[in-house]
């Protein structure tokens, strides 16, 4: 079985001392900022980026991954401790989560939302081995214009999947793909759009526009909604850690369905774990014999999206490692440290850098285990945190983040970049426009130019060839009956249900 | 009667300014230009000098462009077009349009009315910039053809969200606070103009303390205390323990 000597070479390279360490960090650090509310997976990752230079690419890449799902982990922490969900993967778990606090049952529900992580991250890593080697075949018989056609399926499931108005998400997406095009021309080298401006010629870094979009931009939100945000927090000790046989009958369903839900929306190109997490929620809601017990502390509201974003966060490993195509803005900044470390990703990855790929794939579990064991203990210390007033926190941010840009390029007009993109983002919030998709056309923009014009260029400027070619034909068809899915009345009525849960 | 007169006449003036505000940001980028242009004066950068600027952008929006305009419908021969006219042509001129079509609207949601109408200005703005870059050439696109394309598509998906400002009532604009921005901004920029030629350590504190400014809950004391203690922390874990070669101390001390 070609599978299991791969992953016991995985292994091999992971329980490697260096990259155990690698790991271990990652984890932490993830948990830390998913504990933090303000600061995000992805300003962290954009952040930690230059750290990684001095590293080896294996540990640097495991301890990314570390990062992403160790924050789905401390997002639903503080969520069920406090009612403050640290990442918008874990809002939804906040809905039934505190109220079981609030009924003395924190440790079952923190137990359960570790378990069902945990098994679901062991699900995606079984899944990533399985579904990596054939995808990478059919990645092979993948043209330009089947990348293409591929992009614009991912770049619609962004749409369908936003929250909010179609037609601008549509329009985040275009602005995106513009902004992307800023810099030099990849084929004859012409300076687009950089107004001879030299820090512009290489085009608009995407981790200055993350951190703008996503960090700077959710601090000065987070300041003028009144940062007297009155923290409830649940002070009474955490009794009776272990979930009754009852809560485990309950949940381990729940589990299965968030984790096969989960895993899906992560592989698909536009998904990702917060998706996935709302999901998950409702079809629990809908397939509930009693829904009214969802909201006022229901196991499975728990289990289900807990286990669904963790399975989403590292699902969404596959189309970046065997397609090279980052179906999410994180991903994307992966696609970045592997640049750094001068490894191309797609399909070719999986044979030229077994090490990398399989190094990180058996990471992940271990990931996995070493969060399940050190943060039930640590819960106490995470919550902690937690009374640290914004006032102090936010100024750090700010400081973490500008240094973080800083070292990138050493360009400190990259720093104010980011703080215009940072006013962006906050005007763009104000208009309820969403980031998201923004940030995913920005990165599909350079990759989808190229093959749109490699394209054309072998077809003779004929553009049937998204068409006639039948695996591109099949790509659009499926994007094309999406968006009209999702322009109908019945699914939209449905897709605003999703996204109103979280809000009530 | 009287209350329904009275809100007619309120949503009036709204217009007016709303239209006042997208005529401002028709001519966003000469003014833009003209600030920037006034640094030539001390001698910084390489830009037209204000007086020149102002008098061919004024030229190009009131003769230029109408001439070209003329010229395009009589038909006649092509005369070159300067960047200043075609800036005008392109960008001002459509939104100027735009903002007296707005004083005859009736506008029920203002946030995706002018969302709608910012992010046309945006893409308006990118068409001219790659105005200039080659187009199709053969069966291969030229560097222009994308940007074109998408800044195209851009400009019709936001005239769809101002429409839908106008045909749906929504939410009117949100309020903005100035202060957080403000600070936060500030400090940003102290950190990027201060970092090389000051070090970590100073441009650090200073933007930690500016950044603190953006919120009244602040409480100096602390601010100070955890803002030190943070700098120098910084200061040992990015240049010593992660090797990231980062100025400390300010640079006639370091030499």
């Amino acid at each position: 079985m070609d599978l299991f000597a791969n992953l016991a070479h995985g292994f091999v390279v992971a329980f490697s001392p260096i990259n155990l360490l690698m790991c271990l960090i990652g984890a932490l650090v993830g948990t830390l900022v998913g504990v933090l509310p303000g600061i995000g997976t992805i300003a962290t990752v954009a952040m930690l980026l230059p750290i990684t230079f001095g590293l080896p690419p294996v540990g640097a890449l495991i301890m990314l991954a570390g990062i992403y799902y160790g924050a789905q982990y401390g997002g639903s922490t503080t969520s069920i401790l406090v009612n403050i969900p640290g990442e918008a993967t874990s809002v939804v778990t906040a809905l039934d989560g505190f109220q079981m606090a609030k009924q003395g049952r924190a440790g079952p529900a923190l137990a359960i939302a570790a378990i069902g992580s945990f098994i679901a991250g062991c699900i995606a890593t079984v899944l990533i081995a399985i579904l990596g080697a054939p995808l990478t075949k059919l990645a092979l018989a993948f043209g330009p214009a089947e990348y293409f056609s591929l992009m614009v399926l991912g770049l619609i499931f962004a749409v369908v999947l936003a929250k909010g108005s179609i037609l601008k998400a549509i329009a985040m997406i275009v602005f995106g793909l513009l902004l992307s095009m800023v810099g030099s021309d990849i084929e004859t080298g012409a300076s687009r759009m950089a107004f001879n401006i030299p820090e512009l010629a290489d085009g608009l870094g995407f981790a200055t526009v993350a951190m703008g979009v996503f960090g700077f931009a959710e601090i000065i939100r987070n300041l003028d909604a009144g940062s007297e945000m009155d923290r409830d927090l649940v002070q009474q000790k955490i009794t009776g850690l272990m979930p009754t046989k009852a809560d485990l009958a309950a949940s381990a369903p729940a589990i299965a369905r968030g984790t096969l839900l989960g895993s899906i929306l992560g592989i698909l190109p536009g998904g990702g774990a917060v998706i996935a997490s709302f999901a998950a929620y409702t079809l629990e809601k809908k397939i509930a014999k009693d829904p009214s017990r969802f909201g006022r502390g229901a196991i499975e509201g728990v289990a289900a999206p807990e286990s669904a974003n963790n399975a989403a966060a590292q699902t969404s490993f596959i189309p970046l490692l065997t397609l090279g195509i980052p179906p999410n803005a994180v991903m994307a900044l992966m696609v970045g440290a592997m640049t750094i470390h001068g490894i191309v990703p797609g399909p070719q990855v999986m044979q030229k850098q077994p090490d990398l790929v399989w190094g990180m794939i058996a990471s992940m579990w271990i990931g996995n285990l070493m969060l399940i064991i050190i943060n039930l203990p640590l819960v106490g210390i995470w919550v902690r945190l937690l009374r640290v007033p914004y006032r102090l926190m936010f100024p750090s941010i700010v400081i973490f983040c500008a240094i973080g840009i800083y070292s990138v390029n050493n360009a400190p007009v990259d720093v104010i970049l980011a703080g215009v993109f940072g006013l962006v983002g906050y005007w763009l919030i104000k208009h309820e426009f969403e980031p998201a998709p923004l940030l995913l056309g920005i990165v599909l923009g350079p990759l989808m130019e190229e093959n749109l014009r490699r394209a054309l260029l072998i077809s003779r400027n004929d553009w049937t060839v998204f068409v006639s070619r039948p695996l591109s034909a099949v790509l659009l068809a499926i994007a094309a009956a999406l968006l009209v899915l999702a322009v109908l009345p019945a699914l939209r009525s449905k897709r605003d249900e999703v996204f109103t849960d979280s809000e009530n | 009667m009287a209350h329904i007169v009275d809100q007619a006449a309120a949503s009036e003036i709204r217009n007016t300014r709303v239209a006042l505000g997208i005529c401002l940001l028709a001519i966003a980028p000469q003014i833009f230009e003209f600030i920037w242009s006034i640094g030539t004066l001390v001698g910084w950068g390489s830009a037209r000098s204000p007086t020149v600027l102002v008098t061919s952008h004024a030229a190009a929006l009131l003769v230029g462009a109408p001439a070209a305009l003329a010229g395009a419908f009589a038909g006649g021969t092509r005369p070159t077009i300067s960047q200043d006219t075609l800036l005008a042509l392109i960008y001002s001129y459509p939104l100027l349009a735009v903002a007296v079509l707005t004083t005859f609207m009736t506008i029920r949601s203002a946030q995706d009315y002018i969302g709608g109408i910012v992010l046309m200005a945006l893409a308006l703005f990118a068409l001219w910039a790659s105005n200039d870059l080659q187009g199709m050439n053969g069966f291969s696109f030229g560097a222009g053809t994308a940007p074109r394309m998408f800044g195209g598509l851009l400009v019709a998906l936001a005239a769809g969200i101002a429409l839908s400002g106008l045909l749906h009532d929504g939410p009117a604009l949100a309020h903005y606070s100035w202060r957080g921005p403000l600070f936060v901004m500030t400090s940003i920029l102290i950190f990027a103009l201060a970092i090389r030629p000051l070090g970590l350590l100073i441009s650090g504190l200073t933007s930690f303390l500016v950044a603190a400014l953006g919120t009244h809950e602040t409480r100096w004391r602390e601010t100070i205390i955890v803002g030190v203690v943070l700098t120098l922390g910084c200061a040992l874990l990015f240049p010593y323990v992660l090797g990231l070669p980062m100025p400390i101390v300010p640079r006639w001390l370091a030499q």
